[in-house]
């Protein structure tokens, strides 16, 4: 059989096996420019960022009113003087009374009448008036929390931090 | 135009051959790839991470398989609560441990013997005395040991012969346990600290000389080995209460990194937790079994050493240690890390090895000397060596690829021996890789490569890598002698953060960067300063106290390695020069 690659098809068809046996016969080693951030790029490959984590920060009532969620922003609720980010219950705590504020009262009381709150710039309510099961209740609902949304600071008074 | 488009298709018989050759090569190279041992995917997140850090300090680190919500695995088997547990009685079938070869339900004759003959003619009494083991690496070490915990009689054991003065100084022992040949050594020491009126027992395995036994002064009782086993084998055994797993059954003396001689207490947990994350090392596909033969470089007087030690008996596995880590010796010859070393464990009778547990200078002149062997045959080992290459970075690697036929096997067998097919695992510890041998090893060794970070305070491994992890992220740019491999994320039974964080880095994106500390089950805890003070009133100060905040390292349990490490990406630690 005359071996006439003049035809472009038989080429063609020459040039890529050529091709391709010198990949398997001769893989290649070079190092890759930089290190792949897809799985599919590369078999060492990480990731393009961590794992977000959130900074445990200190907050006053009026550092923390400003987190009330009317803007898309986060959503933090303070409890027992422990602040949890709730932005991923946004559909309860949204713009509403507790949001960027100590709920402890409500949630003790189990009332969301605007009453339970106190103005910014007073000092907090040191839920001295409470009765044993009310703050069992708000025990109660610090544990739920914890559980279900991030803790991520604590509730001190206005010239303290 | 001379040609039309029907000139320009025309087909013949070749062009059908070219085509089926054509189809094949396609079909070869797209599916004939090595598929990677693990999938990359299950690489990227290797550590649970915290959603909440506290200022200055990274988030508390966990293995993904334990994740954050889980208690930590502190046992092997639900049985294990002891260290006398780990001989377990369902095992039968006899293993070698040294060039003993023993059953369990005989190890466990021969230590009740040794405990009830030792209680007796020793004198020591539960929980009130102390034994110091000035041992080499022997059956006799872990048959004193078990002995003396299931009697609740601390042991005190020492990673470095140079620590025996200060310690014999400051913790006095009720009782001495060595070899003959360095029994003149141990004579002269007690006659130079020159205690009056303090009583010594010593029990010598083996058979000193009747020089070295005419020269023992009256204060001084000298006991055989075997005379004890035989006294505690006749007479009915001792029964003493159950150790509880918190006590304290060990304190291992090693020296840090400044120097000064620092003590570790260890508890029965921390070991049954060291057995559980050394377990939990190996794939499900290749778990350690009571087929496969441990060697191990680390000297059993440090916790890390013990920990294996305690794995290779919990598993049934034959048991030897290398060499160079004979640490009372009568010459003064220190063993040199190399690959005599490592062959030196197999003078004892145990099966051919099948797991390594080797120091980073071992792999470096194990790994030298195969490549070179390799070199030998030049054509071949250009193919291999860029064959094996690229099939490590797809993520396999395997002992049984036509390169090991044609190149490896040769040459792991010139310089390993006979015994170079089985090695199967090999696990680097006490020390750290560079991160360019890695690759290397692994075409080398052609098997598991374990990186994992260890320090004296930690029974087991602190870090180890995923074991079927190949990944080099060595880049075309930077400059690999000068960083270590990475060590991967922590143990199954670890905790981890990191201390001195610069803030504002990480929160944009920065890989968190600082100190090292852990916490969980296998973490030792450190003698106070207190108790480590010397005759000459000079206090020694653990490496905790000097971390960033302030506070004592152990507050909440936290310990300091005194690393200073780096977290990638992908919950994987590096440790960084």
């Amino acid at each position: 059989m005359a071996f006439d690659v003049g035809t472009p098809i038989n080429t063609a068809l020459l040039l890529f096996i050529l091709y391709s046996v010198q990949k398997i016969v001769f893989p290649s080693t070079s190092l890759p420019k930089e290190i792949p951030h897809e799985f599919r790029n590369g078999y060492s490959w990480l990731p393009k960022s961590h794992q977000p984590t959130v900074l445990f920060k200190t907050y006053t009532p009026k550092t923390l009113a400003p987190f009330h969620g009317k803007d898309n922003g986060r959503i933090l609720l303070a409890i027992n003087g422990i602040v949890f980010d709730v932005t991923a219950g946004r559909n309860f705590y949204g713009p509403r009374n507790f949001a960027g504020r100590d709920a402890s009262k409500g949630m003790a009381k189990q009332s969301f009448d605007l009453d339970m709150l106190t103005p910014i710039d007073q000092p907090l309510d040191k839920l001295t008036d409470l009765q044993p099961d009310e703050i069992d209740n708000m025990k109660g609902w610090v544990e739920h929390f914890s559980n279900k949304y991030i803790v991520c600071g604590k509730l001190v008074e206005n010239d303290v931090a | 135009m001379a040609f039309s488009i029907s000139d320009l298709l025309v087909t013949d018989d070749l062009t059908i051959l070219l085509g089926l050759i054509a189809g094949t090569v396609f079909l070869l190279r797209t599916f004939y790839r090595p598929q990677p041992l693990v999938h990359p995917i299950l690489l990227g997140r290797q550590s649970e991470v915290a959603k909440v850090r506290n200022p200055g300090e990274s988030a508390v680190y966990r293995n993904y398989g334990t994740g954050l919500m889980n208690r930590f695995p502190l046992r092997p088997h639900k049985d294990v609560h002891v260290l006398s547990d780990l001989v377990r009685s369902d095992l039968e079938a006899p293993r070698t441990l040294w060039s003993t070869k023993i059953t369990n339900a005989a190890l466990q004759d021969r230590v009740a013997s040794f405990g009830t003959g030792l209680l007796r003619l020793a004198n020591l009494q539960t929980q009130e005395s102390n034994v110091l083991l000035l041992l080499n690496d022997c059956i006799e070490f872990l048959i004193a040991d078990l002995a003396l915990s299931s009697h609740s009689i601390p042991s005190m054991t020492l990673a470095a012969s140079n620590l025996l003065s200060p310690v014999l100084d400051t913790h006095p022992p009720s009782a001495i346990i060595t070899h003959a040949e360095f029994l003149p050594t141990l004579l002269e020491l007690i006659y130079d600290a020159g205690e009056e009126g303090r009583h010594h027992t010593i029990v010598v395995v083996g058979e000193p000389s009747s020089r070295v036994m005419a020269s023992v002064a009256s204060k001084v009782k000298v006991l055989l080995w075997t005379d004890v086993e035989r006294e505690g084998f006749k007479v009915p055994k001792i029964m003493s209460p159950l150790p509880k797993p918190s006590d304290v059954f060990s304190v291992s003396f090693f020296a840090d990194s400044d120097g000064h001689v620092q003590g570790t207490q260890i508890t029965h947990t921390n070991i049954t937790a060291g057995v559980a994350a050394i377990h939990a090392l190996f794939p499900v596909s290749a778990l350690l079994s009571s087929l496969d033969t441990i060697v191990s470089s680390h000297s059993l007087g440090g916790t890390y050493g013990r920990a294996i030690a305690y794995v290779a008996i919990f598993e049934g596995t034959s048991f030897a240690t290398t060499e160079s880590f004979k640490l009372f010796r009568a010459d003064e010859v220190t063993g040199k890390q190399d690959v005599a070393d490592v062959l030196s464990a197999q003078l004892h009778t145990i099966p051919s090895a099948t797991i390594l547990f080797l120091k980073p200078a071992h792999v470096d002149a194990l790994v030298d000397a195969i490549l070179r062997e390799a070199k030998k045959s030049l054509v071949l080992n250009a193919f291999a060596w860029r064959h094996k290459n690229a099939s490590i970075s797809e993520g396999f690697v395997s002992k049984d690829t036509l390169w090991d036929r044609l190149v490896y096997d040769a040459a792991r067998a010139n310089v390993i021996g006979e015994g170079a097919g089985t090695v199967r695992t090999v696990i680097v510890g006490e020390g750290l890789l560079s991160a360019n041998v890695l690759t290397p090893a692994r075409v080398a060794l052609s098997c598991p490569i374990i990186h994992t970070l260890t320090h004296p305070t930690v029974a087991g491994p602190a870090f180890a890598l995923h074991a079927l992890d190949l990944q080099d992220f060595s880049t075309a740019e930077e400059d690999p002698t000068k960083s270590f491999a990475p060590v991967g994320p922590p143990t199954v039974s670890i905790e981890a953060k990191l201390l001195g964080v610069d803030d504002s880095a990480v929160e944009d994106g920065a890989d968190p960067t600082g100190i090292l500390v852990v916490r969980g089950p296998p973490v030792t805890k450190q003698l106070s300063g207190e108790d480590l003070e010397s005759s000459s009133g000079y206090v020694n100060v653990r490496t905790g106290e000097s971390t960033s905040s302030g506070n004592a390292d152990d507050d909440d349990g936290w310990v300091n390695l005194g690393f200073k490490i780096r977290v990638l990406t992908n919950g994987s630690f590096r440790v960084v020069a």
